[in-house]
């Protein structure tokens, strides 16, 4: 009775501290990884490297933005990380709804902070699951019904895809498109509260914070860290809601020698299925 | 932490309130009542004459000698949990406007200054409920079981005096000792859930006060030996993990005790408990 | 288990969880008695330490006799004086065993335990945990109760109420053989068998309305036990502390170092001044204190400053605004100093009073703490058996015994602690033997534990060598007439109620609200022959109106009114033997004084008081026996002043 006692307590541990390892590791090292490649949409131009003749600050900025992804998706073992993360995020989902549904929140009663906290990183990671569904589905997917402004996606018409997808057309504002960018900041402020949040509180079950001023003090930095992120993350909502479309297209064309055709399905097999390689190597 | 910060964000108020109470008034008490378990529970009003220095329990003991309700209608006592009156029991722990604490040290004052002001009293939400105001909390002393929470002496006879501890020790433990196991930890706590069922108290969430009481034993020279089985019983389910850093405890504990604190500690405790278990392929 | 027989413990205080621990430990079943869970219980009320002689104030010429002598002297010889002898002896064992149990007391810079000065001392002899000390010591003693309990050698019996004790035979040969309890929540009544029975239900403050005790101090288990034959010893003894908070529900101590820091008690000196105190100049102000005493001001000794502000209130009516109240000023002092020297204390008063005393001088009266008296025990006295008594013992004198278990009682004697009847025990509060006739601040705790650790070993004995019919094995039929007796009391309550018969209609709540002002007044601080034959008849009124009582509450599930009212009528019965061997004891001694009998008088009172109550009549007959003394002799209690003094200037914590 007592080793399978024993057993059901390992694991329970086990499982428990692997949830939170995996928020760290590897979803929030990815999450650091996503928001500063993403952002480079803003800062890009401060990088010279990608410069081309003609190009200004916005078009170093696509150039870097598109030289990241590309990197990405031309990392060997993609699909392993992919499925990797893809699982921790799964476990992480599964198993923190699974824990959420076991508290009983009171911050009707008790409106302190730290029950606020504790609230919204239930709140948050409801609704994280549901944007990072939605986002890895549309944009990795390519579930495009999902999208509006007809976008398709390919790695190599990033930044003209996600920036119509935020206005919800290549031209203008759409009311769908807003909903989509409002969306977009949600989902994003969100992961990065859980995150941050989930940082601070992983630091008391394992045990590194014990003291109350220790606790706070990692708060602070926390908040710091979350801070941080929410301001890469904005300014690459920003930054691609208010993209210039036809540059974007006409940077990315440059980068990678050859017309895309957006709503060409054709052309998007083509990209695809033959795997063109980093243009600039 | 002093109990003025536990309750920041309404000591302020309270302060204000105790100024400008007004002598000779009556105070209404809407008291949640129940007949017994699986009765239902219904609200009753009560107007009562506030004398100075008047508490919860001297209101309660005044509706006990005089339990008509504002609509003229004789009911019963209300029934209620109560024993030292000096907050240093526990017993008579309750939901006063909704918020758990002692109902000895909750003076009208600062409740209800104002002729007709209303208090609210209701039994605590995450203990079966005996009658009226009356809250069965086993539980709370079963999860002190669970985690050991003693010192395992040989026995008691005379050998000797116990170990020696530094000053600092003992303020630490002594800070922890003052637990008084009135419950307001559990009852503010969002992963401390309601459980009738006995048979799953070892599994479900053990709450702070165990923690607390786990790390004080943990802390001392010879309670210590029994460091490995409460470490055992707090890995598991319903243990240290399920803490969710709501943190609504340290608030709400009427002796300020850093239960917080007692949680990170036991958290690193079974780290290295978790750790060393592996390396010694323990199991 | 050894063997299948039972001790019961009724009360999980200090006293009974030692004893629940100590017969555990033996090996003998134990059933656990009490109103709530035991970690709940009063002695978490007590503050400031327990005293133990100990290394440092041995080689300073303390010893466990100089203890002895001063729990004597302090109990003005109406102590027992070989279980004080025992206790004292024990002590330091005591509390080495407290620490192993984990107790966080106080440490010095060293890591040795910390001691404190207390009164009716000169030496520190006082070791305490914070100022929560008794909590500290009942949660150690809770813990290591919940250990036996989990494995299944103590049976809790939590949130049941003693009813009767269940006795067999008549006379001498009556035996307690098991208890009638009831259920507080479902009001099933019950009877249980046992091979003894240990009380350690503590005082019996609640028949003074309020006072410093929790609710559950009616002292209603011991009345019962003294209504179906056990005697009461020392009734009159009760412990008045001078300054306490009287709250709306209960009296909350204030700690003697409030004066020792500077405070001023006062009154207004025009009666019926309604003005607030700051509006009141110092010219027209009565510092009653001071100008009584002003050699000693407000430093005067505890039961002087008691009968003083007792006799300002209730003889001269001069209390604030009419009522039972005085000021106890130090809002001349300087707001920060008061915060670093007694900031602890002061943050209680402004919690349950509301009102910051920095800013406000505190109101407060003397309130009943604690009950010397109690059920009336025997013992075997131990090896120490000197030719004469010794008198007037010094620190530094050789010391007459050693410290070894045994001299004071033989330990494990079968009649150590038990009542008159055979089988049934009293330990802690409710044993009268320790305490004389007032008792010494940190002895309570020590009395308590010795109780239940040194007469557990005797209870133990009892029950494996007294020879007695195990109680398995007595006929039902007891049993079924105790719980008769006691269901048909409870159901005759239950038809009070509204709903009955009709002819009821005295609230119970009231009869307790006048019986608690009639003691307070007659029999606390200053009695009278007269003041106590009033008394005496306001009971009989009472007794009168409890008999048609009406109960306002006829359920039959978790009946609190039917438990309190309960109480009441045994309430009234105890206090009647306290005003009646107040009245009878024509002397004043101790915290018993008598305006019309101001002086000791050993001649015809060093005897104790022992109730015995009257089954026919409902009335307490009282007779005085000789007190068990023999190993010191009789002196004048003389040190008083001095004594309290030093103590209130150099530790001025001590107001336990």
């Amino acid at each position: 009775m007592s080793e399978n006692a024993d057993s059901t307590q390992n694991r329970h541990f086990l499982l428990r501290r692997l949830h939170s390892l995996s928020g760290i590791v590897p979803i929030g090292v990815f999450l650091i990884v996503h928001l500063v490649t993403n952002s480079t949409i803003a800062w890009g131009g401060l990088n010279s490297r990608v410069d081309q003749e003609g190009f200004g600050w916005i078009d170093r900025s696509i150039a870097t933005f598109q030289h990241e992804v590309s990197f990405i998706n031309n990392m060997p073992l993609l699909l392993l990380i992919e499925i990797t993360l893809w699982s921790a995020i799964g476990f992480h989902s599964i198993l923190g709804v699974y824990y959420a549904m076991s508290g009983k929140g009171n911050t009707g009663a008790y409106k302190y902070g730290g029950n606020l906290r504790y609230a919204l990183q239930r709140t948050t990671g409801y609704f994280g699951i549901f944007f990072i569904f939605y986002h890895v589905a549309t944009l990795r997917w390519g579930w495009t019904w999902l999208i509006p402004g007809d976008a398709v996606w390919s790695h190599e018409a990033a930044s003209s895809t996600f920036a119509a997808a935020l206005r919800g057309s290549p031209e203008e504002f759409t009311a769908v498109g807003m909903v989509v960018a409002v969306f977009y900041f949600f989902g994003v402020s969100s992961l990065i509260f859980h995150f941050a949040n989930g940082l601070w509180s992983a630091a008391i079950t394992w045990g590194i914070t014990i003291s109350r001023p220790a606790q706070k003090r990692w708060g602070f930095m926390c908040a710091g860290i979350g801070a941080s992120l929410m301001i890469l993350a904005w300014m690459s909502i920003i930054g691609f809601a208010t993209l210039d479309y036809d540059r974007a297209v006409e940077v990315e064309n440059a980068m990678h020698g050859e017309q895309i055709h957006l709503n060409s399905e054709d052309a998007l097999d083509a990209v695809t299925l033959t795997g063109h390689d980093d243009t600039d190597g | 932490m002093s109990e003025a910060e536990a309750y920041s964000y309404d000591a302020d108020m309270r302060k204000a309130n105790r100024k400008q109470a007004v002598e000779g008034r009556s105070v209404i008490f809407k008291i949640k009542r129940c007949d017994g378990p699986g009765k239902p529970t219904r609200w009753e009003s009560f107007k009562v004459p506030i004398e100075t220095g008047a508490n919860v329990i001297s209101s309660l003991n005044w509706i006990a000698a005089n339990p008509v309700t504002v609509e003229g209608t004789k009911t019963t006592p209300v029934v209620w949990d109560s024993s030292c009156l000096e907050e240093v029991c526990g017993a008579c722990t309750m939901l006063i406007n909704g918020r758990v604490r002692q109902s000895c040290s909750c003076l009208i004052d600062e409740y209800a200054p104002k002729e007709g002001d209303t208090i609210s009293l209701e039994p605590m939400g995450k203990f079966p409920v005996i009658r009226d105001l009356w809250v069965d909390r086993q539980r709370l002393f079963s999860n002190l079981t669970r985690v050991k929470a003693w010192v395992p002496i040989d026995g008691t006879y005379n050998m000797g005096a116990g170990p020696k501890e530094s000053h600092e020790q003992q303020q630490m433990r002594y800070a922890l000792s003052e637990c008084m196991s009135c419950g307001c930890c559990l009852e503010a706590c969002p992963q401390f859930t309601k459980e009738e069922d006995e048979s799953k108290w070892d599994s479900s969430f053990v709450g702070a006060h165990a923690i607390s009481q786990a790390r004080y034993f943990n802390e001392h020279e010879t309670g210590k030996q029994l460091k490995g089985e409460r470490m055992d019983a707090l890995s598991g389910a319903g243990g240290i993990n399920d803490c969710g850093n709501a943190q609504n405890c340290v608030k709400v504990c009427p002796k300020g005790i850093p239960l917080t604190e007692s949680i990170g500690s036991i958290g690193r405790s079974a780290t290295m408990h978790a750790i060393k278990q592996f390396f010694q392929g323990k199991k | 288990m050894a063997d299948q027989k039972r001790v019961i413990v009724v009360g999980g205080g200090l006293a009974g969880l030692a004893a629940s621990i100590r017969v555990a430990e033996a090996g003998m079943a134990v059933d656990l008695f009490s109103m709530v869970p035991v970690k709940r219980s009063h002695s978490v009320c007590a503050q400031g330490g327990i005293n133990a002689c100990n290394d440092v104030a041995r080689q300073q010429g303390y010893s466990e006799y100089q203890h002895f002598d001063e729990t004597l002297i302090g109990g003005d010889f109406l102590n027992d004086q070989h279980p004080v002898l025992e206790m004292t002896n024990w002590a330091p064992k005591i509390i080495d065993l407290l620490d192993r149990m984990g107790v966080p007391f106080n440490r010095s810079s060293e890591g040795f335990r910390d001691l404190r000065l207390f009164g009716g001392s000169l030496f520190k002899r006082t070791h305490f945990a914070g100022a929560t000390t008794g909590q500290q010591l009942l949660y150690a003693l809770d813990e290591q109760t919940r250990r036996f309990a989990s494995e299944g050698k103590i049976n809790m019996k939590e949130f049941w109420e003693f009813l009767w004790p269940i006795i067999e035979g008549e006379g001498e040969d009556a035996r307690c053989v098991g208890i009638v309890a009831q259920d507080m929540r479902t009001m099933q009544i019950q009877s249980f068998r046992a091979d003894a029975v240990i009380m350690a239900t503590g005082g019996c403050g609640l028949v003074f309305g309020k006072s410093t005790n929790s609710v559950i101090c009616t002292g209603g288990a011991a009345s019962r036990c003294y209504q179906a034959g056990a005697w009461y010893g020392n009734a009159e003894m009760i412990q008045v502390h001078p300054t306490a908070i009287p709250g709306a529900d209960k009296c909350r101590l204030m700690s003697e170092s409030a004066r020792g820091e500077g405070g001023r008690v006062w009154v207004p000196a025009k009666k019926g001044d309604t003005r607030k105190p700051a509006d009141i100049p110092d010219t027209e102000r009565y510092y009653i204190l001071e100008e009584r005493y002003p050699k000693y001001g407000n430093l005067v000794p505890r039961d002087i400053a008691t009968r003083e502000i007792f006799d300002v209130c209730v003889n001269e009516g001069m209390g604030i605004n009419g009522t039972n109240q005085v000021y106890l000023d130090l809002t001349h002092m300087d707001p920060e100093y008061l915060t670093e020297k007694l900031g602890g204390i002061l943050d209680i008063y402004e919690k349950f009073v509301g009102e910051d005393p920095r800013f406000n001088p505190m109101r407060i009266f003397p309130a009943v703490h604690y009950s010397m008296g109690g059920l009336w025990t025997t013992y075997t006295a131990g090896d120490y058996q000197p030719d004469a008594p010794i008198s007037g013992f010094k620190p530094g004198d050789s010391i007459p015994v050693g410290s070894e278990p045994g001299q004071g009682m033989k330990v494990g004697a079968h009649n150590n602690a038990m009542t008159n009847i055979t089988g049934l025990y009293a330990f802690g509060e409710v044993n009268f033997a320790y305490h004389g006739a007032t008792r010494l601040g940190a002895n309570a705790l020590l009395s308590c534990i010795f109780d239940g650790l040194c007469n557990g070993v005797s209870v133990v004995n009892y029950v494996r060598e007294g020879g007695h019919t195990p109680a398995a094995e007595i006929d039902q039929s007891v049993f079924d007439a105790a719980v008769k007796q006691e269901q048909d009391k409870h159901d005759n309550l239950l038809k009070s109620t509204s709903n009955g018969t009709g002819d009821r209609k005295f609230n119970p709540y009231q009869i307790a609200f006048e019986l608690g002002e009639e003691m307070n007044s007659a029999s606390t601080v200053v009695k009278t022959g007269p003041g106590l034959e009033k008394c005496l008849g306001k009971l009989e009124e009472l007794k009168d109106r409890y008999s048609k009582v009406e109960l306002g509450d006829g359920a039959m599930w978790t009946n609190q009114s039917l438990s309190f009212t309960r109480s009441v009528g045994d309430m009234i019965i105890i206090g009647e033997a306290i005003a009646k061997a107040g009245l009878l004891r024509e002397e004043s001694r101790g915290s018993h004084y008598r305006t019309d009998f101001p002086e000791r008088d050993d001649d015809k009172f060093w005897k104790a008081s022992v109730a015995k109550f009257n089954a026919s009549s409902g009335k307490s007959d009282v007779e005085f026996v000789e007190v068990k003394a023999g190993l010191v002799k009789l002196r004048p209690r003389d040190y008083g002043k001095t004594e309290s003094n030093a103590g209130a200037k150099k530790e001025p914590v001590g107001a336990s």
